[in-house]
């Protein structure tokens, strides 16, 4: 992949970058870039930097947005070849750039971010000059923001790798160099990946890499453009769940010494009053909608892929009546424990296969909201982990599965 | 055999504890406050340390957060006779949050889950 870079001020050495990863971007890039270039000066007056947007060749405007964006620290504007989309790979542009100028540390930032200040930048990139390699951020979200965390992708990394990273996908992240070459040396690596996939991969290769993590406390809440989950799931859903299932085959040595999580370290304390999240419109009709859509266009795939003692626990669910609609987690837990199997035993309609865990994602997500509705942030947080709880709790259910596979994988593979 | 630090303001709960644990067939040391407690930590290397929040000369919360900075993996398991501490984002960088009780289970659930986390 060759990639495009304007590097108007020939920088060609930095001691930290501060990474925005972009497409069509053009009406938001120059805040976080404006905040950015005030935190680097502000907190790492001491060291060479330069804030770098790599972006997917976005015809809307964002590189002029960007380059045009004053700020006392310098820019560089990498992108993708024209019609290479994608997340993963404008990080991994950002990595090679990271590489190539020495830096000991790379701070990333989502492209829509409302609510950073310059301290965001400090909280993510500090930790890296005190021997931590990867930065997570924690902050304060609505309890119907971040359904794909809550429900996914924060309980099965810490159920599979042990460790309890808040927001694994949170968009915000601080990685040394040291993890930079880990990450360009990549062995795992799928189209999900390149997409959205690309916050949980660099998460989970962390911890794989026993990469010592923190998490950093950002005081404010994630202000972005925020998506009402039974609207705007679009690829990126597939996009993470492919990329966990995908990551657990190269990564079975670690997980599977895995019993019970450990806590991650925080940063960035003293930040005075907490401020509240903006609220989240939901549409509860929707989420239920499509729930119930699922059961006659998915019903044979589910009875294929779940164990038959979770598949007859789903059918009672679906015929719950709708306001008393709940959906257990032990039973969530075992259905994507089942997922997980399935993507490992099939070779091809994965995409199907996750196809069809989309709408019991939004039952999932439907009798959380009815649950919610009444729980301050607090107690929706305690509920989330409680359910985590029970994720690690019902491990040995995967373990014994999984198991089993290996076994089958091995008289296979004799029979060969 | 695991090594367990107690630190607790309280007598009567070190004692309990001390004899609850060495039951369990772990190795018990103590502390009555949290002055010199990084110190001490140097000194016995605890595998796992169960720390009290409202100590009478400090907040255990803060101390969480030394011993973070100092030992990355060492286990701590918070413990108070209050809930509403599990609510400070502090207590995140804990292992477990116990609430005192009679009922010592949860405690022993929390150490024997934190000393098996430990193997990764």
């Amino acid at each position: 992949m060759t990639s495009y870079e304007e590097n108007p001020a020939r920088i060609e050495q930095a001691d930290i970058v501060v990474g925005i990863p972009s497409y069509n971007e053009a009406q938001a890039i120059a805040h976080p870039t404006t905040q950015a270039g005030l935190g680097l000066l502000q907190y790492f007056g001491d060291k060479t930097s330069v804030i770098i947007n790599c972006d997917n060749n976005s015809g809307d405007g964002t590189k002029e947005a960007f380059l045009n964006t004053p700020t006392e620290v310098p820019k560089i504007y990498i992108s993708t070849p024209p019609g290479v989309r994608g997340k993963g790979n404008n990080l991994m542009d950002l990595f090679a750039k990271v590489d190539e100028l020495g830096a000991q540390a790379c701070v990333i930032i989502d492209a829509d971010l409302q609510s950073i200040t310059p301290r965001w930048i400090r909280n993510l990139g500090e930790p890296l000059f005190m021997d931590f390699g990867f930065v997570a951020p924690l902050y304060v979200r609505h309890k119907y923001d971040g359904t794909i965390t809550n429900n996914i992708a924060y309980p099965l990394l810490r159920s599979l790798y042990g460790r309890r990273v808040r927001q694994p996908i949170g968009g915000d992240f601080g990685i040394s160099k040291k993890l930079v070459r880990i990450y360009l040396e990549h062995e795992f690596w799928s189209d999900e990946t390149a997409q959205f996939g690309i916050d949980i991969w660099m998460t989970t290769q962390a911890i794989a890499h026993g990469v010592p993590i923190c998490q950093a406390y950002m005081g404010r809440p994630k202000i972005h453009r925020l998506k009402d989950p039974g609207a705007d799931l679009g690829p990126m859903f597939s996009q993470v769940v492919g990329t966990i299932f995908g990551m657990m085959g190269p990564c079975e040595p670690y997980w599977r010494g895995v019993k019970w999580s450990r806590p991650t370290a925080v940063f960035g304390f003293g930040l005075g009053e907490v401020e509240q999240p903006p609220p989240v419109e939901i549409n509860r009709e929707g989420l239920y909608r499509r729930f119930s859509e699922g059961l006659t266009q998915f019903q044979g795939i589910w009875q294929r892929v779940l164990a038959s003692e979770s598949f007859a626990k789903l059918m009672e669910v679906t015929e719950m009546e709708r306001e008393h609609f709940d959906f257990p987690s032990p039973l969530w837990a075992r259905i994507l424990f089942d997922y997980a199997m399935g993507y490992h035993n099939l070779d091809g309609e994965r995409e199907t296969l996750l196809a069809s865990l989309i709408p019991l994602y939004f039952g999932k997500v439907y009798s959380f909201v009815l649950r919610a509705e009444r729980m301050s942030l607090q107690e929706a947080e305690e509920y989330i982990e409680e359910q985590c709880m029970t994720f690690e709790e019902t491990r040995p259910y995967l373990d014994e599965r999984w198991g089993k596979r290996g076994k089958k994988d091995a008289q296979d593979s004799r029979g060969r | 055999m695991p090594k367990i630090l107690v630190v607790d303001d309280e007598e009567p709960i070190r004692l309990l504890y001390e004899e609850e644990l060495q039951d369990e067939g772990y190795e018990v040391a103590t502390a009555a406050s949290g002055q010199g407690l990084l110190e001490r930590i140097e000194q016995e290397k605890p595998d796992l340390i169960i720390l009290d929040i409202k100590l009478a000369d400090s907040d255990g919360l803060d101390l969480l957060q030394e011993i973070r900075t100092r030992h990355y993996d060492l286990p701590v398991i918070l413990c108070s006779a209050y809930e509403v501490f599990k609510r400070d984002v502090k207590a995140i960088a804990a292992d477990a949050y116990v609430v005192k009780s009679s009922d010592l289970t949860p405690l022993k659930k929390a150490v024997r889950r934190a000393l098996e986390g430990r193997g990764r």
